[in-house]
């Protein structure tokens, strides 16, 4: 890997070269909560001084802007009998990100191990990582955050380059030729021995400051043995099934498809919308059987793919630790807390 | 200087083939050539491939499913019912159960149709070649097993002993009842027995279990030892089936199932057909008995 | 109205069937959306033939086969106009919260009747009865909800209804919409909402303007009011603001009991 050392002015000037060209996608402050803490999100910016470069957490992840929340896959226009099927991958320009933490863009890479990797690669997925041109930034543990359990507390590749502030300057990881090539553009410098301390310490640093943490220790035959715990049923009772843990998260993926017609009856299309597995009809079979009845086989059947099924397939959980399902869930349900009670055999919040 | 971001053209760069890029979303158009009425509730429907090169290059294998879509109606799998050896002018077995079903039993002959697929794993027939086989279908698990059945029928002297077992809620609910004496008279023992009999039955009455008892019976363990099962049809009738089976020593990696599940893409990608956290459309939807059996949530 | 000319979809040909609007005790305002989108308005109506609709045309014809219900019933003689609606129509929908759950009319059903005419009309009492949704009288088909309902929602109905095909509502919780749309979680900001227990399908038209959802499309599916309840007690709302809420459109009448005192 290259390396380089950027002064921090230097990184406005990157963004303005970049935002003149592209669409720049990054983290804004949002508002601030009900106890003044600020809240982020991901939008599109035009102006370096909008970026919130010490962001904590966004609420939402990053993935709607490769995994739309709801996307047309393919339209029909309608001749009686006959119709014609047009399909668009949905990309019209490549675009950049500008500041993801470690955790969304290792979310990305496990999207792509299913969604690019396997034997039928989705394009319209494709499309849009392909052209997306990201820019890590590392990040400060927040109380919810175990990406370290889970191995996800830094990015190793999947993105164009990662920035991490080393004090007084950025320090930068260069992954692609793109972005070699732009920093070209403004005024970097070759990383000298007390900068690689600097990153070091930096990090060092960083891991003292976890608060959560998950055992992940034989966790996928734990959870096949503890399959017919209590426990589940206890967090099923707490469980809303609004769907909003899968809708923060950065690695749900799985979506439902309505077909739409248009009310003069000349088109149809075909609409792929992001769903959630803790929905009531979620496993329901055409004549009405529902293989997930109820909400506590629905929510243990979340963390079977997340912690059991992607391991068994890729070898690392689809999991990647960033908090923001224990962050958003009204009912106060957490990955650490979930899986510490399924190890235990007991709920531990004292209920 | 430009700094424009260089655009990356998914489909040159992943697809080099047009068949690669057909793998996802791209829909053989297809034409309803005739519906036959088998029950009250199912229908059989022979669907064409219109371009006769796709239709040539349709191949699939005995217990595959395709994703046959109605623009606007919705799309859903459906297991493959015809010989493998007819390709891309398919039949498919459709019971009237939801919305995508309904729609289809009202629209007439020469309507068309999408098809994706073919889809999943399949009966590993090369593999009983010398062998007897049990064909054991319940209800609508007939409409699978229906293509093994013509698999064995097209190769019928590499295979041993054949039995089709086959059972069913009353003798209305028997489907391809039209097919059943060619089915004998290519030497394949058809056992035929409904749960309710009406005025007119002069068959088997009970559950399919009482077939397989009386096959019990008859047979020696030898034969077992050298058979390969595939069964077809609601979870508790395969469990209670294979079960049996597996007291005879069959075991259980000889046997196979197809499992149904909800499905929206066909290809691992919406996660609505997931058994435990296991793709249906991908590991399945054929499973020997011992991959169902580690299943959590399979039956 | 003229006549269209048939129309097929795939091959199926598509029924225009007679329509009826009728209005119980209500403000019209779900009627008043169907209007509301000129630009769709003339497919609407090639879809199907309007016989009778008192905000869009004068006259009206009794022969129909769909009957668009609008509003609960309130008086005496509202019940006996419900069941001739009900004898003539193939299909009666209930069309929207007035007239699936009673809407906001039966929140004076907390009250004495008594003093609610008295407060209400003061001298001049008129008659008026406990509040009841369409279905506590007749069966209904097909439910529409919202206050007031989502005119995309009713012209995908209606378009199903033409072509024939199932009917579906989201049995989801409007928080699946709210998310996808993006808005910060209302209880992050301190509001109330009951978004986590109402059925979706209004794309989270309140929480998107900042609004608490007061659950005008009745419960979602399988939702779990009771630990809603707990969690808006948690985050500081009195008994009395959540049921304030719960009890607005009527929707979770069935499902308030040990949450009332």
């Amino acid at each position: 890997m290259i390396f380089r050392v950027i002064e921090k002015a230097e990184l406005r000037s990157l963004f303005t070269m970049l935002s003149a060209a592209n669409r720049v996608i990054g983290p804004v402050g949002v508002g601030l909560d009900r106890s003044g803490r600020q809240l982020y999100g991901f939008e599109e910016v035009h102006d370096f001084d909008r970026v919130a470069l010490d962001y904590t957490m966004t609420s939402l992840s990053a993935k709607k802007y490769f995994l739309p929340y709801r996307e047309i896959m393919a339209t029909f226009t309608m001749d009686n009998k006959d119709w014609q099927k047009r399909i668009d991958y949905n990309i019209d320009a490549p675009f950049v990100f500008f500041g993801m933490h470690a955790c969304d863009i290792n979310a990305l890479n496990r999207l792509d191990k299913v969604l690019m990797g396997s034997v039928y690669p989705m394009p319209y997925y494709a499309a849009k990582r392909k052209n997306a041109f990201i820019i890590g930034i590392g990040c400060e543990p927040q109380p919810n955050c175990f990406c370290r359990s889970m191995g996800t507390d830094t990015a190793l590749h999947g993105f164009d380059m990662f920035i991490t502030d080393i004090g007084d300057r950025y320090f930068i990881e260069i992954q692609s030729d793109t972005a070699f090539n732009f920093l070209k553009k403004i005024r970097t410098g070759e990383p000298v021995e007390a900068d690689h301390l600097s990153f070091m310490k930096t990090g060092a640093g960083k891991n003292e400051k976890f608060a959560a943490s998950v055992d992940t220790t034989d966790l996928t035959k734990i959870l096949d043995m503890e399959f017919q715990s209590e426990v589940w049923k206890q967090w099923g009772d707490k469980c809303l099934g609004c769907g909003t843990c899968a809708n923060v998260c950065p690695t749900c993926y799985c979506y439902s498809v309505e077909e739409e017609v248009s009310i003069d009856l000349t088109a149809a299309a075909k609409v792929k919308k992001l769903y959630s597995c803790n929905l009531i009809d979620f496993a329901v079979v055409a004549g009405g059987h529902n293989f997930r009845p109820e909400r506590h086989s629905r929510l243990k059947y979340r963390y079977y793919h997340k912690h059991r099924g992607f391991v068994e397939a890729y070898e690392e959980s689809l999991c990647v630790g960033c908090g923001r399902c224990g962050e958003a869930c009204l009912a106060d349900i957490t990955v650490p807390e979930v899986i510490a009670s399924v190890r235990e055999g007991r709920k531990t919040d004292g209920q | 200087m430009d700094n424009k971001l260089p655009f990356n053209d998914v489909i040159d760069q992943r697809h080099h083939r047009r068949s690669d890029l057909s793998s996802f979303e791209y829909t053989h158009k297809a034409e309803i050539t005739s519906i036959h009425k088998l029950t009250e509730q199912e229908n059989l429907y022979r669907i064409q491939i219109i371009d006769p090169a796709e239709r040539e290059r349709f191949e699939f294998r005995p217990g595959q499913f395709l994703m046959l879509e109605l623009p606007g109606i919705g799309d859903a799998p459906f297991s493959i019912s015809s010989p493998p050896s007819r390709k891309g002018d398919v039949e498919l077995c459709i019971r009237k159960v939801g919305g995508l079903t309904s729609f289809l039993s009202r629209v007439e002959r020469g309507t068309h149709v999408g098809i994706r697929g073919p889809f999943g794993t399949s009966f590993p027939m090369e593999k009983m070649y010398g062998q007897n086989i049990m064909l054991i279908a319940g209800g609508l698990g007939l409409a699978p097993l229906r293509t093994p059945i013509s698999y064995v029928q097209e190769n019928r002297s590499r295979f041993n002993n054949v039995d089709i077992i086959y059972g069913t809620k009353d003798p209305l609910q028997l489907l391809f009842t039209y097919q059943y004496d060619m089915w004998r008279a290519d030497d394949m023992r058809l056992s035929i027995i409904v749960e309710k009999p009406d005025a007119s039955w002069q068959g088997r009455t009970g559950m399919i279990t009482r077939v397989i008892e009386e096959i019990f019976e008859e047979r020696d363990d030898a034969f077992f030892r050298n058979t390969y099962a595939i069964v077809c049809g609601p979870p508790i009738m395969f469990k209670f089936v294979c079960s049996m089976l597996n007291q005879k020593d069959l075991p259980m990696q000889k046997m196979f199932v197809s499992l149904e599940r909800r499905m929206h893409c066909g290809m691992g990608k919406c996660c609505r057909c997931n058994v435990g956290s296991t793709y249906t459309c991908l590991s399945g939807p054929v499973f020997d008995y011992w991959t169902v059996m580690n299943l959590k949530e399979a039956i | 109205m003229s006549d269209s000319p048939a129309k097929a979809y795939l091959g199926v040909p598509v029924r225009r069937p007679r329509v009826a609007f009728f209005e119980l005790s209500s403000c019209e305002g779900c009627q008043l959306q169907i209007l509301n989108n000129e630009a769709s308005l003339l497919d609407f109506l090639s879809l199907v033939e309007v016989v009778r609709f008192r905000e869009g045309m004068s006259g009206g014809s009794d022969e129909y086969e769909i009957a668009f219900v609008e509003g609960s019933v309130t008086r005496d003689d509202e019940v006996g106009r419900l069941q001739k609606i009900r004898e003539t129509a193939k299909v009666l929908v209930a069309f929207g919260s007035c007239a699936c759950f009673g809407g906001v009319n039966q929140l004076k059903n907390r009250f004495c009747l008594d003093w609610v005419k008295k407060e209400v009309y003061g001298d001049h009492p008129v008659e008026t009865a406990e509040v009841r949704p369409l279905d506590a009288i007749v069966q209904v088909d097909l439910r529409i909800y919202g206050c007031p309902v989502k005119k995309e929602e009713v012209e995908k109905i209606v378009t199903h209804i033409a072509i024939g095909s199932d009917i579906t509502y989201p049995r989801y919780p409007v928080c699946m919409e709210c998310k996808a749309n993006g808005n910060v979680c209302l209880y992050d900001l301190g509001e109330p909402c009951l978004g986590p227990v109402t059925r979706a399908g209004c794309d989270s038209w309140c929480p998107n303007n900042r609004a608490g959802c007061w659950g005008c499309r009745g419960p979602s599916d399988d939702m779990n009011i009771l630990q809603l309840v707990d969690i808006m007690k948690r985050h500081g709302f009195s008994e009395e603001t959540i049921l304030d809420r719960l009890e607005c459109f009527g929707g979770f009448s069935g499902h308030l009991e040990g949450l009332k005192k």
